[in-house]
């Protein structure tokens, strides 16, 4: 039988104020396959379909369905018309609606004034038998698992007869049972209704496990369309990560020095209580610098916030410098000698509504430079001093110390966190995605400062989701996938294909492995 | 009057504490205050009075005599305090809208301290009354922040409850256990002893040397929160509890201490009710008075020494509106009415002034498209 195109892209470009987010993409999508479409954080995979969907305009090229090209006008609605649906990674559902409700939302059957609930219920059973996705049209949707929510999501998206479904992330918030479910699904409606599913991912397991053919997206670009069957996880891996060449002139050879933290089988639950991280162990040495490689959301935020005490843990230990600090507070633990960059500037790094010398100054207020009278007064104007000097130091660029922190710029925010953290002079440094939306300039100067600390001798623990940051200022590489280490290697050892293969879980059954093959020789 | 200023209340609860006061808050204030005696002036007029004679009225009777200058400063007394007390508890990122029991609790303690230490020296009295009206003020204050902080718990729902509770509890106990013997007092308690109660400072007025206790209290609270390191914790706490605790301060403890610091403050306002004015506990001792200063402090965003001046202001209102009623024979709830338009004026001025500023703004993006235009 030969296969029909249902969606094309004739070199598309879609350019943001600063960015490219996709540049001169060309690809073609059959009728009645899983399409993945896999790439690192910001590679333009969510931007390409969101062009597709109508979210976006398109800056240059054009896009087809089912031969029909796209207007200008293009939008979700006309999407929906022309045969396309998205269900996105964060739902748009009404939790206190039924899942009828949900379902039908804005398409109600109407009975004069109301409106017909039974043919509602109808209509979402209908629907549900049609593509084998079960659900009660009566359960409020609120109270669903999020599994079956994202079923509602899919069975919303499928009401107005769409011929392509495009799933954004559809297993990142999923337990392996309901992603299980979730590609039977999707391997139902391609084989029984012959439809299109665009699946966009960066977990190659499931690459493998559902999809037809797959392209690999980096940097705006479609690097490379292959049929699964005929690749590998590794393959993929590496087209992913790419090859580039970075020069490292920042690094000092010096002998280690003890070591400083020690993360014993820590497990712990994320904000859903979900296990978030299973038996993470590691250590750093003074002088080091660890990087934890992985795609985001496989437990680094947790990993950062239970080492700081900001977590409660549910197994294992945190040992610093030999002290078990697992039931600590983060005042406790901060004045123990740990500074912590924290992943998201606006809700933990920063007070936005206070100034930047007030920003700086936490931390040292109860310092007796700062302040007399165990607290009673503030020391402002040295407050002030400090801060212009700290502003000097790290070039900071704003009008005055007395500017609220929010009218700074990523980079310059950043920027101040970073002069705080380091101004306490911790032996142990935990470092959370330091660069991020931070600008180049900005970026060099603050690798430069951790290699300074590194240098003069801090335990590093330096988590990012920047590959070539990773690369760039790491002693050694741990891979973290769901939770789990994956694989820990020298930065000189590895290469970038081989790390990118094990944080996409590339290395989960090997390490299953050898820990079979562990028992069973103590067996 | 409780009602309708709890429905205030739910509208002010939307501006931030942080927020400071700063130039085009005071105008907007200013502009509020004109066009809230604009549409009193224009009732005025409906009912067939001149406004001019009212308002004169209204400012000769707060501040015409010694006596009145003395009632008004007595009134702004407890509006500051009680005001303060919101504010330090708001600082932190708790609301406290169970003053009004506190303040009950303490007046009660101190009552019957007051009362019951007899053979020691006044100022002996004084200092136990006081005592123990901060620690009753205090623990009755820690209760619902204790909730809040370890189990989450809405202190403002607690609060407003506990407020029953309290004024149910000293009610009982003026009328049956610690009712006075004395003949004539309907709701009261013994009286305290004679030598300790406060001073009048101004004959004939209700200004007492409480207001010296009152001002040291203010003094002591406008310096922890705007000068002190405690109080530069208690604002990261406010304005960013994630960020506080991700800074090492204990953002839980520091939440707790500020609400029985306010609850403190209020049990204080109480003791100097008793001491100063009544002389023992009544259940009429205080007519919402922690409602008011909770209005005061919510609209100079719990700036410490914005409240004590719009305390003043709203001390003038109060006490005027009483002689106003009497010389020029207008109803003093115009006066009310003038207050609720000043609250409902700052509750919508963000809301307000965003409007403004976009409308200008695209009527400005309009001017230049045509000047553009008229330029092709």
């Amino acid at each position: 039988m030969e296969k029909k195109e249902i969606v094309r892209f004739s070199h598309v470009t879609k350019r943001y104020p600063g960015t490219l987010a996709n540049d001169d993409v060309s690809l073609s999508v059959q009728r009645g396959e899983v399409f993945a479409l896999v790439g690192e954080n910001g590679a333009g995979k969510s931007t390409l379909m969101n062009l597709l969907y109508g979210m976006q305009p398109v800056t240059m090229g054009e896009i087809f369905i089912d031969g029909e090209k796209i207007g200008p006008q293009h939008c979700p609605e006309k999407a929906m018309e022309m045969g396309v649906s998205m269900v996105h990674q964060h739902f748009k559902l009404v939790p206190s609606f039924t899942v009828a409700q949900n379902i039908l939302l804005g398409h109600e059957p109407k009975k004069k004034l109301s409106y017909d609930f039974q043919a509602v219920r109808d209509a979402v059973r209908k629907l549900s038998e049609t593509y084998g996705l079960y659900v009660n049209p009566d359960d409020v949707t609120g109270e669903l698992s999020v599994g079956l929510q994202q079923r509602v999501e899919i069975l919303k998206a499928l009401r107005t007869g769409a011929k392509v479904l495009i799933l954004d992330e559809p297993t990142a918030v999923l337990t392996p049972q309901e992603t299980d479910d979730l590609f039977r699904v999707i391997r139902r409606i391609v084989e029984e209704q012959g439809m299109t599913v665009i699946l966009i991912t960066h977990r190659l397991p499931e690459v493998m496990q559902v999809s037809d053919r797959v392209g690999v997206m980096k940097r705006g670009r479609l690097v490379k369309v292959m049929e699964t069957a005929q690749t590998s996880e590794r393959e993929i891996a590496s087209l992913m990560v790419g090859r580039d060449v970075i020069f490292d002139e920042l690094r000092q050879q010096h002998e280690l020095g003890e070591e400083k933290l020690r993360v014993e089988e820590l497990c712990a639950l994320n904000d859903r209580m979900l296990p978030a991280l299973r038996q993470v162990s590691l250590s750093v040495h003074a002088g080091e610098i660890v990087g934890v490689c992985g795609v985001e959301g496989n437990g680094q935020t947790e990993l950062a916030e239970c080492i700081m005490g900001m977590r409660p843990q549910t197994g294992g230990r945190v040992l610093l410098c030999g002290e078990d600090v697992s039931r600590k507070t983060p005042g406790e633990i901060r004045s123990r000698g740990v500074s912590f960059i924290p992943e998201d500037r606006m809700t933990t790094g920063v007070d936005g509504k206070a100034s930047v010398a007030e920003n700086l100054l936490v931390g040292k207020q109860h310092r007796p430079e700062f302040s007399l009278l165990g607290g009673l007064h503030l020391r402002r104007h040295r407050v002030k001093q400090y801060a212009a000097e700290q502003a000097e130091k790290f070039d900071i660029r704003m009008a005055s110390v007395d500017d609220p922190v929010s009218s700074l710029s990523g980079g310059n925010m950043q920027k101040v966190v970073i002069a705080r953290e380091f101004s306490f002079d911790s032996p142990v440094l935990v470092i959370s995605q330091p660069t991020r939306g931070v600008d180049i300039g900005a970026i060099e100067f603050i690798h430069e400062r951790i290699m300074q600390k590194r240098n003069e001798g801090c335990a590093i623990l330096l988590i990012s989701a920047d590959l070539d940051e990773l690369f760039r200022l790491s002693d050694r590489l741990v891979t973290l996938y769901e939770g789990q280490i994956t694989g820990s290697f020298q930065t000189e050892a590895i290469t970038r294909e081989e790390i990118g293969y094990y944080m996409t879980g590339g290395g989960k059954d090997e390490l299953a492995e050898n820990a079979a093959k562990e028992e069973m020789r103590h067996g | 009057m409780g009602n309708s200023f709890f429905q205030s209340i739910r509208a002010l609860f939307r501006l931030k504490p942080a927020q400071k006061l700063n130039r085009d808050y005071l105008i907007s204030l200013l502009c509020a205050v004109l066009l809230a005696f604009l549409v009193g002036a224009g009732i005025m007029l409906l009912c067939g009075f001149d406004p001019i004679q009212c308002y004169g009225a209204l400012f000769e009777g707060a501040l015409g005599k010694p006596r009145a200058i003395g009632n008004t400063l007595a009134k702004a007394m407890t509006l500051a305090l009680c005001g303060l007390a919101m504010s330090v508890a708001a600082k932190a990122g708790i609301f406290n809208v169970g003053g009004e029991g506190q303040l009950f609790m303490g007046a009660l303690a101190a009552a019957v301290v007051g009362a019951q230490v007899k053979g020691a020296p006044a100022w002996v009295v004084v200092i136990l009354a006081l005592l123990a009206s901060l620690l009753a003020g205090g623990l009755y204050a820690w209760v619902p922040g204790a909730m809040k902080v370890y189990w989450k718990v809405d202190e403002v729902i607690t609060t407003i409850m506990l407020n029953s509770v309290a004024t149910f509890f000293c009610s009982y106990m003026a009328n049956g256990p610690l009712k006075t013997t004395e003949k004539g007092i309907a709701s009261g308690t013994a009286s305290i002893m004679k030598e300790a109660g406060f001073a009048k400072l101004i004959p004939l007025s209700n200004l007492t040397t409480a207001i010296l206790f009152a001002a040291a209290a203010a003094l002591f609270t406008w310096y922890l929160m705007t000068r002190s390191s405690v109080g530069f914790e208690m604002k990261l706490t406010g304005d960013n509890d994630r960020f506080a605790a991700y800074g090492g301060i204990s953002a839980k403890k520091l939440m707790l201490w500020s609400m029985v610091l306010s609850g403190a403050i209020c049990g204080l306002t109480g003791m100097l009710e008793v001491f100063g004015l009544h002389k023992r506990f009544m259940t009429t001792l205080s007519n919402e008075f922690y409602f008011d200063g909770m209005l005061v402090a919510m609209i100079m965003r719990y700036q410490p020494f914005g409240v004590i001046l719009m305390s003043l202001f709203f001390a003038v209102l109060n006490i005027g509106s009483r002689s106003m009623e009497l010389s020029a024979g207008i109803s003093s709830e115009v006066i009310l009415i003038v207050q609720s338009i000043i609250i409902f004026f700052m509750a919508a001025e963000g809301g307000i002034r965003t409007a403004l500023q976009n409308r200008s703004a695209i009527r400005k993006a309009r001017r230049e498209a045509k000047a553009k235009e008229a330029g092709v």
